[in-house]
């Protein structure tokens, strides 16, 4: 049987476990930054998560776009760095697409990572091969769209979506970053992973190992 | 009256830019609002609080935004989305934070419109910009990014390119303006690198020949610029030295070894630093360790962990700059290196952001840091790769003293010893007391390491390259062969008693070179200046095989007058009467350029307009250096020749004959520096009176191998088969002719290969006069007809190594 929705009781467990894999993770993502960055990237992305909890668990709500607004402003205020916007849009983005509804379908799901998708790019100005969370994004929403094609799979699609996910980001490694801090370093910024995109990759691995517990 | 909200990452900063621009207008100004820091003391942005600050000050006639950098830019452009009421005019400005605030501040109490405000932020940088003269020559005012910059672009002109010396001078000399400097290397295409940053300096990996672009901005910016342009111009002071010959291994004679053909100089312990020495040996101290994983320090205690960071680096510095004051020449130079490199702001940064992020503990931190840097040195390999002992010193030094730990260095010690190490930091090398240390024995290095430079210069005998160097017990007494690079451990007391022999033996010249059976090659000695006179007449030479002109023209922006040229002719002439000299013509370009003959653009300087080729496009100059010649030569006594530099037709051989007749002097030669001339000596000397071999430039040329770069030093080896029939070819020619071919490149101071030129037909050797002894002792030792065997031997061989493998065997056992 496949499965074809993600409720809103996933949508908020595709948050707590994206928390939970940023701070597993945050001296790595840490790491990261501080090779090409400011080395806050961690830091950030642990407080913005958890404030975004600590919100969800205060004020339980009843529709995706109410989620998803409600995490994007939490990011937004909570994060402080170039990620707050860039991330806080792109939930506010999905969360506009989404709609006042309890449950979301594999399409459904499809146009709102899309719609967050146009929002990093709306905010950020970034493009493909800047050595950014776009390097990830862009590549795992591709491969969750092609992959539902083929198997109308929420689940596959997801996994589909992390395994691009996971090159994307390996991929920024050899790239020279043009956008943000690390643009400044520029030949340098090369052989490094970058991390916004390593946190990106934690997104979507959140995302499929939510929708495999099903 | 519109409104103005500040965005910035630090509340502090917001404030105090409001304050500043508020004391303009006081009471009256606008409603400011501030949204700075993502709360909680995060240093930071939130686009809540822009929205909320837009709201705040909201009027019908609009808001305006100030924002510092970055994410402030995206949550300014977020409030925007957030705003409940869409027709409000709100813009943001690209503005400079500090100056455009202050303009917004008070165009707006003055009552303007939004966009006359925004307009006047936008173009707050034109007063200060103007003030300091670098304001966009178009007069339009800028919409952002950095201040104007002025830009040139220069092109190397010392042999090894943007290394450490000239990097050092560029980041001394650049530290003394107001001015932020770049520079990026144009043929690399790579983006430029601050100017400030020794390390991010040698990355750009500059070589001889390329042209660089050198950005500035500041209040300073024109003079910076002119400071760099005269360096380079200059080419960092080591174009003068660029006459002396690159620096080549010696190679063993009495234990030849096969090399590797054309691979590194790597195999085998390697001669780099003539002489002998016997000594205890003592090693350096074992090298500072790589610091252990730590549990990551506490948030609480990393500002002051990275703190002392600083402090380590800037103590290291001051150490270092101390030692350098005490020194001189070379040392000095390679200690304020190091020095700079320890203060470098990129390595330190790297090192607190490892601290303040990660929580490594501070040597830790350094030691990552170091490694980064000398990762990508090591990438790029060459001359780069060679320094990354430098930057190992500077980071032991600086976790020692994190450690707290004494600065590692070199065995205090008054008795004599023989030093031995992994690898010798140049600071450590340049602190060598010559008069305690006998030799330097390194386990790593190679023949262009400073190693081998320093120890060349101090006098010292060294091996490089000895693999096993380590394994030699602490105390045991050898003797080192700085030529050969033998180490002989636990020398006989018999062996012990030779060596100090030829230690304490100064070589002498009787001034008369000849072979054991008597044959005759005169044996002349090479002057690059009057200087170095007294050093040929006291070395015994028989005459000077090669006077350099080159002396007369460098320093100078056009060349030097005839009575000028005359007067420093006359003195190298008068050092010498009733004996030969043979002056050289001017010898330009490649490397040893000259502003006034050498064209600076020169896709392959090696191959481009130089030596004789000069005389094409400037040949006043030459009948100038003529006309000198002839009335110094009258002047005095001295038996004078003159000789062109690198010829490459039979015609060029013609002109310069004639050239010189035109002047009335009647002694003419060429050199044979190229292939092309080798192989035509016959009819070239159908038209001149003699050549002489510039063995220097024809292995360059032969062997198709800069000989500026290190990594060619096996092939552009005069011993290699190929350039040694060249040589022959040249010889012969002269011999059928019945006119004298010498060799006055460097070869003709090895005295074994001195041995196979003669053999070869070579009829006078010229070279230093320091190496004019051994030479002469060397083929009194050896008879003609062997050093015919030994070069018809060398020139079948089938390598460099082989070549020289067999004329030792040839010349070696009668000598004994």
């Amino acid at each position: 049987m496949t499965n074809d929705t993600i409720s809103l009781d996933q949508l908020t467990g595709w948050l707590t476990r994206f928390r939970d894999l940023v701070t597993e993770q945050v001296s790595y993502l840490t790491e990261l930054d501080s090779a090409i960055g400011d080395a806050d990237h961690g830091s950030n992305m642990t407080r913005g998560m958890d404030a975004v909890l600590e919100k969800i668990q205060a004020s339980p709500v009843v529709a995706v776009d109410e989620l998803f607004k409600g995490v994007g402003m939490t990011l937004v205020t909570s994060v402080g760095g170039a990620s707050g916007p860039l991330y806080g849009t792109f939930f506010l983005r999905i969360g506009t697409s989404a709609g006042p509804v309890s449950t979301l379908d594999a399409p459904g799901l499809a146009a709102a990572l899309r719609a967050g998708l146009g929002g990093v790019v709306a905010r950020g100005k970034a493009e493909a091969g800047d050595k950014t969370m776009f390097d990830v994004l862009a590549p795992a929403l591709d491969a969750f769209d092609a992959d539902l094609v083929v198997f109308s799979d929420i689940s596959s699609a997801a996994r589909a979506a992390y395994s691009a996910a996971q090159a994307g980001r390996d991929a920024t490694a050899p790239l020279i970053a043009r956008k943000g801090r690390a643009s400044y370093l520029g030949e340098r910024s090369i052989g490094h992973i970058d991390p916004g995109a390593a946190s990106t990759s934690l997104l979507f691995q959140a995302l499929a190992e939510i929708l495999d517990k099903e | 009256m519109i409104g103005i909200v500040v965005v910035s990452h630090s509340p502090r900063l917001a404030q105090a830019a409001v304050d500043l621009a508020v004391e303009m207008v006081g009471v009256n100004g606008p409603a400011i609002a501030i949204a700075a820091g993502a709360g909680a003391g995060v240093i930071g942005t939130d686009a809540s609080k822009v929205a909320e600050a837009i709201a705040e000050v909201s009027s019908p006639e609009g808001v305006l935004v100030m924002m510092d950098l970055g994410s402030a830019v995206m949550s300014a452009e977020m409030a925007l989305e957030f705003s409940d009421d869409p027709d409000l005019p709100v813009r943001l400005s690209s503005g400079p934070f500090v100056e455009g605030l202050m303009a917004a501040v008070v165009r707006a109490a003055g009552g303007a419109t939004l966009d006359e405000v925004e307009r006047e932020a936008r173009g707050a940088l034109r007063a200060k910009q103007s003030h300091l003269g670098d304001e966009d020559p178009a007069g339009l005012p800028v919409d952002s990014g950095p201040a104007a910059e002025h830009t040139i672009e220069v092109t190397l002109l010392n042999p090894d390119g943007l290394h450490a010396r000239p990097v050092s001078m560029l980041v001394t000399a650049i530290s003394a303006f107001e001015a932020t400097v770049t520079v990026a290397n144009l043929r690399t295409g790579r983006p430029p690198v601050p100017a400030n940053s020794p390390t991010a300096l040698l990355t750009v990996g500059a070589r001889k020949g390329d042209t660089i672009s050198v950005a500035a901005a500041g209040r300073q910016a024109v003079e910076a610029l002119e400071a760099v342009s005269e360096l380079v111009g200059k080419g960092f002071g080591e174009l003068a030295a660029a006459h002396a010959p690159a620096p080549r291994p010696a190679r063993s004679a009495s234990r030849p070894q096969a090399r590797p053909q054309g691979g590194a100089p790597s195999s085998g312990p390697l001669g780099v630093s003539p002489g002998f020495a016997v000594g205890p040996i003592v090693r350096m101290q074992e090298p500072v360790n790589e610091p252990g994983p730590a549990v990551a320090l506490p948030l609480r205690e990393r500002a002051a962990a990275a703190e002392r960071i600083v402090a380590a680096a800037a103590s290291v510095a001051l150490a270092l700059r101390d030692k350098a004051a005490r020194v001189s020449g070379a040392a000095r130079g390679i200690l304020e290196a190091t020095a700079l490199m320890a203060a470098d702001p990129g390595l330190i940064d790297a090192a607190v952001s490892r601290v303040t992020g990660q929580g490594h503990t501070p040597e830790r931190a350094v030691w990552a840091a170091v490694g980064e840097v000398t990762a990508v040195f090591k990438e790029q390999g060459g001359l780069l790769a060679e320094r990354v002992s430098d930057l190992h010193d500077v980071r032991n030094r600086i976790v020692s003293e994190l450690l707290g730990r004494p600065a590692p260095g070199l065995p205090d010690r008054v008795e004599p010893y023989v030093l031995v190490a992994r690898d010798l930091a140049p600071a450590d090398t340049a602190l060598i007391d010559p008069t305690v240390c006998r030799a330097i024995v390194t386990v790593e290095g190679g023949p262009t390491s400073h190693t081998a430079i320093l120890a060349r210069a101090l006098g010292l005998p060294a091996v490089v390259a000895a693999r096993d160097a380590m394994d030699l017990p602490e105390g045991s007494v050898v003797i080192v062969d700085g030529t050969t690079g033998e180490i002989v451990v636990a020398p006989t007391d018999d062996q012990v008693l030779r060596a100090e022999e030829q230690i304490r033996r100064v070589i002498t010249f009787d001034g008369t070179g000849r072979t054991r059976d008597g044959h005759r090659v005169q044996l002349l000695a090479n002057v690059a200046s009057p200087d170095s006179v007294a050093a040929a007449i006291e070395a015994n030479a028989e005459g000077v095989g090669l006077f350099r002109t080159e002396f007369c023209f460098l320093d100078h922006a056009e060349a030097p007058g005839l009575d000028e040229q005359v007067a420093a002719y006359r003195q190298v002439f008068a050092g010498f009467p009733g004996k030969k000299v043979t002056i050289r013509t001017l010898d330009a370009g490649a490397d040893k350029p000259l502003a006034f003959v050498t064209a600076a653009d020169e896709v392959n300087p090696a191959l481009g307009i130089r030596g004789y080729r000069t005389a094409w496009q400037r040949p006043e100059l030459l009948d100038t250096q003529l006309q000198a010649i002839a009335a110094a030569a009258a002047a005095e006594d001295a038996d004078v020749g003159v000789m062109a530099p690198m010829i490459a037709t039979v015609d060029e051989s013609v002109d310069f004959a004639a050239r010189c007749a035109a002047h009335g002097l009647h002694n003419v030669g060429v050199m044979i520096e190229t292939p092309a001339a080798a192989i035509t000596a016959g009819p070239i000397l159908e038209r001149v009176d003699f050549a002489s071999l510039g063995t220097n430039d024809l292995a360059q040329y032969t062997m198709a191998a800069d000989r500026l770069m290190g990594e060619l030093a096996l092939l552009n080896d005069p011993w290699q088969p190929a350039v040694l029939r060249m040589i022959r070819e040249a010889c012969q020619a002269g011999l059928a002719a019945g006119k004298p071919v010498g060799v006055c490149g460097e070869a003709a101071a090895d005295p074994m290969l001195a041995a196979i030129l003669v053999g070869l037909g070579a009829t006078s050797l010229s070279m230093s006069p320091r190496a004019l002894g051994g030479v002469a002792e060397f083929l009194r030792g050896v008879t003609v007809d062997q050093c015919r065997d030994a070069a018809l031997a060398a020139v079948a061989a089938g390598s460099a190594g082989a070549a020289r493998s067999a004329a030792a065997l040839l010349l070696e056992p009668t000598r004994a």
